[in-house]
């Protein structure tokens, strides 16, 4: 590194005084105010200690269910579209017709806005008149016509297979780059002495994709971790409490007015991240620090 | 330059003016209100209000599941449409609106002392008017039959909850689906529980008092247990059918008309609702009775209805206010009554109601009057969604009847303390 061509540290001063003021203060403040009962009822704002983070964390409030309904959507949403994202990224590496045009239909679906995505799967799931439904009753598959968004036991399935749908072609973009960053020449040689389809894919691809990997992960942690729109546009959190997550929380609870247990809300749901970006972080790439 | 390049420059250039003007001289108010509280005689005399007045009206209707969370998180950001809509109640007006704070003071204007004086006393405070009345008062939420569907099974209205699941039994072995609820919108199956709120007072005389003491819970009564285990076993016989959660209140009037059910909670404009919809299901093939659930025969009457606010932040108070004093004209309030099918009249003087003899009739076989719950009890139509999200937990088997109504109470509890409620330390 030339040292006389580094750009001195006040050059970040603008954009780091922008962030703090917009970011982190903000931020802060949210978090002191969840150590208060500040709400709509009252114009005091009195200290209250971890009363709201009891509240939390108390079985008498469904808070901890959307709290677990967060994580399982992330734990889930971030296999399977990584899995899926990554089948279709080395299927669409391949020589196939119409390449282009699959890798555009498969993309498409991530570029749309997640609120008309769920409006229209909304339709699309109605168990009586939807399409999904209407086209199984009509191959005779009536056995499989579910209740997909009415039925408390599969709801919550029916909202992460939406969203999974819609965000693996943005995984299997960020795939393919990784694909086609890996030279030819390891799979040449691997070729030569004698490996298959599997064992290149084993030995060679997956270790190369590792930072592409960590890349999608923590994408697809830190959208499973704030999910709002798809769960609010299928469900609004339902049936009952089904589906209900921690920003659907968040935005019910500024919506009564109940402005501190929003703000307590969002702050365990900025410990989690913080906690779980820095240990996925530390895993994902300490192969990259032992090569430093 | 030639002179036609200069005639076009010219008027180009007082085009772009004028429309300039016109768009400074143009005022847009925007009205922002739930799903089903917009008529669309109320949008066609704000087109006629915008071809006197050059104020233009832009609604913004929102799904009914959503917009109390979204009309709470406006007025609690400091941001509203001009116009909004909300359930009066002068307890709520207060507690969740915080209505002296966020919206206008109306008492001034001409037609205040033509608002219904029961209505008037939900949308006042401190003898301040905040609201103007939308929807016909008059109107109860009752369940609604199909006449011909009872006349053929040979079925008479039930007077108890006992003929009532009879009825219901008989309709279903039929082949028709009993009840039309629907769950899908998140506020039409709560009415079974607060309106039936005239029938737990009457099984306990005084719970509505000792609830607003907080001498007693939702958890302690007994009838209100046995009232959440009725609308369970409804759904539990099959009475509601299998789509129930799916369904949307705006598809009713169809799913009546066309016989595929036989009975649905609705207020009484909903006879002419379902004719407009479906000419060939005369008015009078829809008969009204009490909802039965805890063997209820009284008339569950409610002052509060959907009201319009305008928001003390607006930019455009006075073109609200105009628009307000607009509609509360008694050719125009005339004209809604006329156009709305569900309106049987509006609680304003000076207006000619379109009672029919059948809801004249209805209305005599229940002398002896309640108040809904929801408007005696406080704290709870507040949370009416999430009486809702409990409702259908307990439907679902997620929770049990305890539960729900453990929930209700806290719920409650909650807001009385955020309130600072001296009943609640």
């Amino acid at each position: 590194m030339n040292e006389r061509k580094i750009y001195p540290t006040y050059f970040a001063g603008g954009a780091l005084l922008l962030y703090i003021v917009f970011y982190v203060i903000p931020g802060i403040m949210g978090i002191c105010y969840s150590f208060t009962d500040w709400s709509v009822y009252s114009s005091e704002i009195n200290f209250v200690g971890f009363d709201n983070f009891i509240k939390a964390f108390s079985s008498d409030y469904n808070y901890t269910k959307y709290l677990t309904n967060t994580l399982e959507f992330t734990i889930i949403t971030t296999v399977l579209k990584n899995l899926l994202g990554l089948v279709l990224a080395l299927i669409l590496t391949k020589r196939v017709r119409l390449l282009n045009f699959h890798r555009a239909v498969m993309y498409i679906p991530s570029v749309l806005s997640a609120l008309i995505v769920g409006m229209i799967f909304r339709s699309i799931l109605n168990p009586k008149v939807g399409l999904l439904n209407v086209g199984l009753r009509a191959i005779g598959l009536d056995s499989l016509a579910l209740p997909w968004l009415t039925d408390s036991k599969i709801a919550f399935n029916s909202v992460m297979a939406v969203d999974i749908w819609k965000g693996m072609g943005y995984i299997m973009t960020i795939f393919i780059a990784g694909i086609m960053s890996v030279s030819p020449v390891y799979f040449e040689a691997a070729d030569i002495d004698g490996a298959n389809a599997w064992q290149r894919f084993r030995y060679i691809l997956l270790p190369m994709l590792s930072p592409t990997i960590a890349v999608t992960t923590v994408l697809n942690v830190i959208y499973g971790l704030k999910v709002f729109d798809m769960v609010y546009s299928l469900t609004n959190g339902g049936p009952g409490f089904a589906t209900e997550v921690l920003y659907t929380g968040v935005y019910k609870e500024f919506g009564l007015g109940r402005y501190a247990m929003g703000t307590t809300l969002s702050s365990i749901m900025f410990i989690f991240m913080l906690l779980i970006g820095y240990f996925m972080i530390k895993l994902l790439t300490r192969n990259e620090e032992a090569l430093a | 330059m030639g002179i036609m390049k200069k005639i076009v420059c010219v008027v180009l250039v007082l085009t772009l003016c004028l429309m300039v003007v016109g768009a400074i001289a143009e005022t847009t108010i925007t009205y922002m209100a739930s799903n089903d509280w917009v008529m669309d005689a109320e949008m066609a005399l704000g087109e006629k209000f915008y071809q006197e007045t050059g104020i233009k009206v832009d609604y913004q209707i929102v799904p009914s599941d959503q917009y109390t969370n979204l009309l709470m998180t406006k007025l609690n950001a400091g941001e509203c449409a001009d116009i909004f809509g909300s359930q009066g109640g002068q307890f709520d007006i207060v507690s969740q609106l915080n209505v002296e704070k966020n919206a206008v003071d109306l008492s001034g204007e001409a037609w205040a002392s033509t608002v219904d004086p029961l209505a008037a006393t939900e949308l006042s405070v401190g003898g301040k008017l905040y609201g103007q009345p939308t929807q016909d008062i008059s109107a109860v939420w009752a369940v609604a039959y199909n006449k011909k569907i009872f006349s053929k099974l040979n079925l008479s209205v039930p007077t108890n909850y006992a003929e009532f699941k009879s009825v219901c039994q008989a309709i279903k072995d039929s082949g028709v689906t009993p009840i039309y609820e629907c769950v899908s919108d998140g506020w039409h199956h709560v009415l079974w529980f607060p309106e039936m709120g005239v029938a737990m007072e009457n099984t306990e005389p005084g719970l509505a008092e000792k609830l607003n003491k907080n001498e007693t819970t939702f958890a302690d009564s007994a009838a209100a247990a046995t009232l959440l285990s009725q609308i369970k076993e409804m759904v539990d016989l099959g009475f509601w059918g299998d789509n129930y959660m799916a369904n949307a209140y705006a598809d009713g009037a169809k799913n009546i008309a066309s016989g595929e059910y036989a009975m649905m909670v609705a207020n009484q404009g909903f006879p002419t609702e379902v004719n407009a919809a479906y000419p060939d299901f005369p008015v009078d093939d829809i008969g009204f009775f009490v909802i039965p659930l805890l063997d209820n025969q009284i008339l569950n009457v409610n002052p509060v209805c959907p009201s319009r606010f305008v928001y003390s932040g607006s930019a455009n108070v006075d073109a609200a206010k105009q628009y307000l004093a607009f509609l509360a004209k008694p050719e125009n309030l005339q004209y809604m009554i006329d156009n709305v099918p569900k309106y049987n009249t509006l609680p304003f003087t000076g207006v000619k109601d379109k009672y029919s003899d059948e809801i004249k009739a209805f209305y005599a076989a229940y002398p002896t009057h309640g108040t809904v719950y929801q408007t005696v009890v406080k704290y709870l139509n507040p949370q009416w969604m999430e009486i809702g999200k409990e409702i259908t937990a307990l439907l679902q088997g997620d929770e049990t009847v305890d539960q729900a109504l453990k929930n209700i109470d806290r719920n409650r509890a909650d807001q009385a303390a955020a309130a600072k409620d001296p009943n609640w330390k």
